[in-house]
């Protein structure tokens, strides 16, 4: 059953202003750590490794964000959501950034987004026990929200679907007959849900000791232990926040093509897939933690390279079907939301190889990682939201791409296509990643990247300004309804999809 | 190994590219009948195939393995905001060399460089555990280690160096 509405479309698109005003803060972050390294600017490392907290931890948080957004807009077309579950979930997410914001720039924390035990509790100086503990305390907001969030989503789905196995198609899997196939959007939803609960209790659980480690230093945490807790809940909350993401792509494409997506046996076996390996790709993480057993760190490198299959050949083949031939239109929306499951596949190439042990020797915490995973942020999970922002205020009709959305569009892709290759060409020649302060022979590269991270900026902000400026112009938009046409499909927006079309 | 390993990336991140980019100029044609299951199927069973002979191949050698012959040299590093003690100042060449590796505070990251700056080999310093790592050098001259994990303000400060040398059997 399709729900003919979308009750809470304010509240998302007040999430995405959110969103892309943070992501836009972040990149210009990003911009000014490698104007910094490319000796351009000066800035001092107790700021640039202030900044490169806030650029981790800002990023993360706002994909984490606005693939919720995305995933709540559209569950909202199959399931019934309380509307003020949102709006915790979004005051708690606030809470937790004023939080770290208060603890990086005013308490000057600055140990990594990934809060790697026991840096916190050393910081040689730089900052007190209190803002370290703040910023954990803001992670635990977020989580605590994030947590809520899911809970509605699977109590909501378990009541409608009679189960979350349900939901993951494994009646379809298992192959029986069934009426009641889930649409794209459940299974994603279901398998995320799972995981990313797991993992956001277990980032809980390192938070939790690591603050009473910071008010009673007698409190010993196993360093290994942390790590591993540390890295399985980063690793999951970063990944599910493009798996919430591509819920835009299941279910605005289809107006595009023509061709719905759906849920088939293949469809719903990757996504289980994905729901296991998602969980135990995070050893890629510690493939230089010789002291950890031999069998996670092969397990590590094996589901870095298979889990690409389901991302290659189920959505990425799907999506390349239905495109060929199917005479779809090209305007922001389609083309962000095609680029970014392209710049998904791609990202996955170099993250695999650096998977790999023997070659993670020479590649791990090179600028290789940056590069790879900039690849599928940038022009993946990053991508899609933009695409769901263009979506969001596109109107009824498709229209082609304007001048000023090509320029937008064209200097985003070429900016990000030049950023990460700098990056891995960087890493290739052995550059470290997170130094505040670069060797002459690396200053030409940071300089490359640089002007590229400019063109990244400038896009998003072209994304960010024409979202805003339709938002406010919303009722204004017009255009003509393409129609008797095989690729109007449905030409709804944002607050009024017409029943049946997607699923 | 790291401008094959660039090369590789790069150009398979370009048939990927090329992939999407012959169906989008598709879209305007007309659709062809093929049989999208079976060319799905396909293509599954050869990036499995394909994973398991790449899988095997490199971990036929454990990558990590740690030399144990007569010749293998022991050399101790300890990691510390912000510096490295190395208990040698020359390494032998030609002579497999095991790195063992630990941290007094924080987590560090080994990376050793050659005189080109490149990165040769690595291995993560955890507080409470030695990693261990075997590297047999195969030019003589100076090599720098650098810290490869974050570790707080000082992080890029943290070096030292250290001599390989060829020495008489």
């Amino acid at each position: 059953m399709n729900y003919s509405y979308t009750p809470q479309s304010g509240a998302v698109k007040f999430t995405m202003i959110l969103s892309g005003a943070v992501f836009a803060l972040m990149m210009v972050l990003g911009l000014l750590m490698r104007a910094a390294q490319g000796e351009w600017l000066d800035i001092e490392p107790e700021l640039f490794y202030q900044i490169l907290t806030a650029h981790g931890a800002g990023m993360v948080g706002t994909a984490g964000l606005s693939g919720a957004a995305v995933m709540w807009y559209f569950l909202g077309r199959h399931i019934p959501l309380t509307k003020a579950v949102f709006w915790i979930f979004l005051s708690l997410f606030i809470a937790g950034v004023v939080f770290i914001l208060g603890s990086i720039f005013v308490g000057g924390f600055a140990g990594g987004w990934t809060f790697l035990f026991p840096l916190p509790a050393m910081s040689g100086g730089l900052w007190e026990v209190g803002a370290a503990v703040s910023f954990m305390l803001g992670y635990t907001l977020i989580g605590v929200g994030f947590l809520i969030y899911y809970i509605e989503v699977g109590r909501q789905i378990i009541k409608r679907f009679g189960g979350l196995a349900n939901a993951l198609g494994w009646q379809l899997i298992l192959g029986r007959k069934t009426d009641d196939i889930p649409p794209p959007a459940i299974v994603a939803a279901a398998a995320v849900v799972i995981f990313n609960s797991i993992a956001i209790v277990l980032g809980a659980a390192v938070l939790v000791v690591s603050i009473v480690n910071l008010l009673a230093p007698e409190f010993e945490v196993d360093a290994l232990l942390a790590k591993n807790l540390i890295y399985f809940f980063g690793h999951v909350f970063i990944n599910a926040s493009i798996y919430m993401a591509v819920v835009a792509v299941y279910e605005i494409i289809p107006e595009y093509t023509g061709r719905p997506w759906k849920t088939t046996r293949i469809f719903a076996i990757a996504w289980n897939v994905v729901l296991i390996f998602v969980m135990a790709i995070y050893w890629h993480h510690l493939l230089q933690d010789t002291v950890l057993p031999a069998w996670m760190l092969i397990t590590g490198q094996l589901v870095s390279y298979f889990s690409g299959i389901p991302l290659l050949a189920v959505t990425a083949f799907s999506l390349c079907v239905y495109i060929r031939g199917s005479n779809m239109k090209w305007d922001l929306t389609s083309a962000l939301l095609v680029i970014s499951i392209a710049g998904w596949s791609v990202g996955s190439i170099p993250a695999s190889i650096d998977g790999m042990i023997a070659v993670n020797k020479v590649m791990h915490n090179t600028q290789w990682v940056p590069g790879h995973f900039h690849t599928y942020l940038l022009l993946g999970e990053v991508a899609m939201s933009f695409g769901f922002m263009a979506w969001l205020v596109r109107g009824k009709n498709i229209r082609t791409l304007s001048g000023l959305d090509k320029a937008a569009f064209i200097t985003y892709v070429f900016g990000a296509v030049g950023f990460i290759l700098v990056f891995l060409i960087s890493g290739a020649a052995s550059v470290p990643r997170r130094w505040a302060v670069h060797l002459p022979e690396w200053i030409l590269q940071d300089r490359v990247g640089t002007i590229f991270a400019a063109l990244v900026v400038l896009g998003t902000l072209g994304f960010v300004v024409r979202y805003v400026l339709g938002l406010i112009f919303e009722n204004q938009a017009s255009g003509d309804q393409i129609s008797g046409d095989q690729n109007s499909g449905d030409m709804s927006s944002g607050g009024q999809p017409s029943l049946g079309q997607k699923a | 190994m790291q401008p094959l390993i660039l090369t590789i990336s790069l150009v398979v991140m370009a048939v990927v590219a090329l992939l999407f980019w012959r169906s989008v100029r598709a879209a305007s044609k007309p659709p062809q009948q093929e049989n999208v299951g079976k060319r799905r199927t396909q293509l599954i069973w050869g990036l499995v195939v394909f994973g398991v002979f790449i899988s095997i191949a490199s971990l036929r050698e454990w990558p990590h393995a740690i030399a144990s012959g007569e010749d293998a040299i022991v050399v101790n590093v300890t990691g510390g905001q912000w510096w490295w003690e190395i208990d040698t100042e020359e390494v032998p060449l030609g002579k497999p060399v095991n790195f063992f590796v630990t941290t007094e505070d924080v987590n560090h990251g080994m990376g050793i460089y050659n005189s080109d700056m490149q990165l040769l080999v690595q291995v993560q310093a955890m507080p409470g555990y030695t990693n261990k790592v075997t590297y047999t050098f195969d030019e003589p001259g100076l090599y720098q280690v650098l810290c490869m994990e974050y570790c707080g303000v000082s992080h890029h400060d943290m070096t030292n160096e250290f001599n390989v040398v060829a020495v008489d059997q």
